[in-house]
């Protein structure tokens, strides 16, 4: 599926969002979003076509798959009272809605294909848009479709607070107007003051990506301690947020499968859930030459991430990425670990009853947890 | 403010901070529990009810449950809620002159903090050229004192608070640094501790005590005659606290020239009194003149409540300034606090309670007042001294009606030894604010804390027994 679906004919219009990309429920209720291609889509595997009701057909075996179509939505095109268009504010993926109110994410500016911001999206010529904007946008897409967390985004920064006081007033107003929980993707602090400042002004969850952290890629002695700081962050942040709410990309393809198992122990001993990211770089990008795997070698990655992550305790769907990656809690169809009360409990989350208990308890783990106390 | 995130254990954290919720759940079910309960013999329903609501106050107010002004608001509601007198009776204890008295001496009090009286009148007692360091010590402490015999202990202390700072860092002390630093906070702290049971105005709980003396219909007492009582405690305990200060501790310096230069400036900014000023000065003489001469005939609330009309006639502050400088909460607090004894004396649960588990216990009216004032004295170090007093005094009342002793003995014995707390921050906010400088170690100050205190009870005693039997008020 990564290299995209061929399109055949008498599909409905749009068939696609304006990132073009399309969502696709495909059996066990898994949720994907992929490229739609026109024309022949020599890499493409499959064809989706409709009869009665869509499938996609596999190009080698003939093999047809039953799989549910969802039409994009209507929101993206809709307008807040400034003028902006909602799809230039956020994309939505699944539950997970995703905004960069500075600019495009680290992925956007490092090549890859960045499917959280959209891939034909180019963020940097988007028009600024204000709180209000976001909440408006927000309100929009809320009214359409129901959706459990909403991502903000950093973007690429140099700050001591890795980004977080910048957002700080985003997260408020959001907090302010909307009942949805947060996360944020930011860049590891300095000092850990300010993760405690993250999860008090109102934070569920957080993202420190380590990206392409392997110290040996890069031997300088500031890359190890820029990346022991980073696991420090890490470390710290998950006795903070609660267990599973501390997540890391963890880009996959580039090393060999046995450095990043090393890695994703690495984290999830630390309390910490790695996204395994599986982004093949564009043709002629710089890092298509490390490309060495296959989906089928990364296949006990992520089983290897599922049975540890359930061995750990570590709640695997925190957050749960829609469409985007495949999520830890995926890693349950390559494992022979069985998902336990995992499943019947993101089924439960997913209902409106659901959603505010889940946002309630949040809500009385940060009232016992965050207590303000005087300068020494 | 610093954020703090509390990592431990989820249900260790839901217990430190939600305990006070079982507590309260408790409680509750506790009044349910015992509202139809049959009342012991000799005690009547309404009296059964009273001494429930006096239990549940009492533990509320001992373990801070709740503000203690917010406790006082339940006092009030809780009579008329379990039928012990109706809404009307009990929210007249608002209106009883011991309040309206302290709210107009909050408000002069916050008016001589506000117009810098207070501070001018603090350094013109410390100016006077402190040739040596014990000179210096006894200033601080004679300042401290006299000021707390118009003011409040606790404004006192902090208008005071901020000299001493200057006073120490002049000398170059910093915290933990010397000994000498140490002394002069605690001459800061322990001089108004002694100053404040000099008068009515150095404190709330003497007008608390008087009002509750009141209430249960055994007359009152003047401003005269508490100050005339508490003359040799004040002296000798003055005396004696100079003594340990500069005996105890080391005077590890041997000049205070830097101090006396900053005093002399703190001096010079101050400028020439201005008008407003000298009129409040004028206004707090003629009031304590007053209260000395006139209380007894026209009441005491009827003196305070002119002079803050006076003050705000000749326009001498603001009302807004006042506001935030006036301790509102404590009116709340006397209101549930007079209530709270008016019923255990009129429904006769006080008396029952001193008749059937205190007196038995007791063989002589001495004994008495020797554990009701040790026993305040020790409360005191941990609690709010009117907590104390709305606590100790309703049942120290029955049971000198017992006894067939004076009342005002009591009145005497608890609310002056409510306010002789010397050795622990949460004593009283004079005491809190010494070791809020980081001067003080509570291993460093627990002993001569404790010996003040014990010299002070003993000073007490010695009173009731020789001095306020010279005044008609026959002890023991």
């Amino acid at each position: 599926m990564d290299q995209g679906v061929i399109a055949s004919e008498g599909l409905p219009e749009p068939l696609t969002n304006p990132f073009g990309l399309i969502h696709l429920v495909l059996p066990e209720n898994l949720a994907v979003s992929t490229h739609v291609l026109r024309g022949s889509g020599k890499n493409s595997k499959y064809i989706l076509k409709r009869e009665f009701a869509f499938f996609l057909e596999s190009r080698e075996t003939d093999e047809k798959m039953p799989v549910r179509w969802t039409s994009p939505l209507k929101s993206y095109e809709k307008r807040t009272s400034s003028g902006i268009l909602v799809g230039d504010i956020l994309t939505v993926h699944g539950g997970f809605i995703s905004i960069h109110p500075k600019g495009p994410c680290r992925f956007g500016r490092s090549g890859l294909s960045c499917r959280y911001c959209g891939d034909t999206k180019e963020l940097g010529k988007h028009p600024p848009f204000t709180k209000r904007d976001l909440i408006e946008a927000l309100r929009i897409v809320l009214q359409e479709k129901s959706c459990d967390i909403v991502n903000l985004s950093s973007g690429h920064v140099e700050t001591e607070d890795g980004g977080v006081e910048w957002l700080s007033p985003w997260v408020t107003e959001i907090r302010r107007h909307v009942n949805i929980m947060i996360s944020l993707d930011l860049v590891p602090p300095k000092t850990n003051e300010w993760i405690d400042k993250t999860y008090a002004i109102g934070v569920d969850a957080l993202y420190y990506d380590l990206d392409f952290f392997n110290p040996h890629d890069e031997p300088a002695s500031q890359a190890v301690r820029d990346h022991q700081r980073q696991l420090e962050a890490l470390e710290y942040a998950a006795k903070i947020f609660s267990r599973g709410a501390v997540l890391s990309h963890v880009v996959i393809g580039f090393e060999p499968p046995e450095e990043t198992i090393r890695n994703i122990d690495l984290l999830v001993d630390r309390g910490v859930v790695p996204i395994l990211v599986y982004f093949p770089p564009n043709d002629g990008a710089e890092l298509k030459k490390r490309w060495t795997v296959t989906p089928e070698k990364i296949q006990r990655l992520y089983a290897h991430l599922f049975e540890r992550l359930v061995e750990k305790k570590i709640t695997p769907h925190w957050v749960q990425q829609g469409d985007v990656v495949l999520t830890p809690m995926e890693g349950r169809f390559f494992s022979e670990k069985k998902a336990g009360y995992h499943l019947p409990l993101i089924q439960f989350y997913q209902t409106g009853l659901g959603r505010t208990v889940r946002s309630g308890l949040a809500s009385i783990r940060r009232h016992l947890r965050v207590r303000e106390v005087p300068v020494p | 403010m610093k954020i703090k995130i509390d990592t431990r254990p989820l249900p260790i954290v839901i217990l430190s901070r939600w305990w006070r919720f079982l507590v309260y759940i408790g409680l509750g079910l506790s009044l349910y529990h015992f509202y139809d309960f049959t009342p012991p013999e000799g005690l009547s329903a309404e009296g059964f009810r009273a001494l429930i609501i006096f239990v549940t106050c009492l533990i509320l107010w001992v373990f801070h449950l709740l503000p203690l002004p917010v406790t006082g608001l339940f006092a009030l509601v809780a009579p008329p809620l379990f039928g012990v007198m109706s809404a009307k009776q009990a929210f007249s204890f608002f209106g009883s002159e011991p309040v309206f008295f302290i709210l107009g001496v909050f408000i002069l009090a916050a008016a001589l903090l506000k117009s810098g009286l207070s501070t001018r009148l603090a350094l013109w007692l410390l100016r006077s050229g402190a040739k040596s360091p014990k000179r210096l010590v006894l200033q601080i402490m004679l300042a401290s004192a006299l000021l707390s015999f118009i003011m409040s202990e606790h404004a006192v202390a902090a208008m005071m608070f901020p000299l001493v700072v200057i006073i120490t860092q002049s000398l170059r002390f910093v915290p933990h640094g010397g000994s000498y630093g140490r002394v002069l906070f605690l001459a800061m702290a322990w001089g108004c501790v002694v100053g404040g049971i000099a008068t009515m105005l150095g404190g709330a709980r003497v007008p608390l005590a008087i009002g509750i003396l009141q209430e249960s219909g055994n007359g009152t007492i003047t401003f005269i005659e508490w100050t005339l009582a508490m003359v040799p405690i004040v002296i000798a305990t003055f005396a004696f606290c100079y003594i340990l200060l500069t005996r105890y501790f080391t005077i590890d310096v041997d000049s205070v020239a830097e101090a006396d230069a900053v005093i002399a400036k703190k001096v010079q900014e101050c400028g020439r009194m201005v008008l407003e000023e000298k009129f409040l000065a004028l206004l707090i003489v003629a009031s304590v003149a007053s209260w000395m001469f006139l209380g007894y005939k026209i009441g005491m609330a009827t003196i305070s409540i002119l002079a803050v009309v006076l003050l705000f006639m000749f326009r001498v502050v603001d009302w807004k300034d006042l506001q935030e400088n006036v301790e509102w909460g404590v009116i709340l607090m006397y209101g549930g606090a007079i209530g709270i004894s008016s019923i255990l004396s009129s429904t006769g649960a006080g008396l029952w309670l001193a008749k059937t588990y205190v007196l038995p216990h007791l063989h002589s009216p001495a004994l008495m007042i020797i554990l009701l004032s040790l026993i305040t004295i020790l409360m005191t170090e941990a609690m709010s001294n009117s907590a104390v007093v709305a606590i100790l005094l309703p049942i120290g009342i029955s049971l000198a009606n017992s006894f067939g002793l004076n009342p005002k003995v009591v009145v005497f014995s608890v609310a002056s030894a409510s306010g002789l707390a010397y050795a622990l921050p949460m004593s009283t906010p004079s005491v809190a604010l010494a070791y809020s400088s980081g001067y003080l170690r509570i291993k460093e100050v627990i002993l001569p804390g404790t010996i003040m205190a014990l010299f002070s009870w003993i000073m007490l005693l010695l009173a009731a027994k020789f001095w306020w039997p010279v005044w008609g008020i026959k002890a023991f």
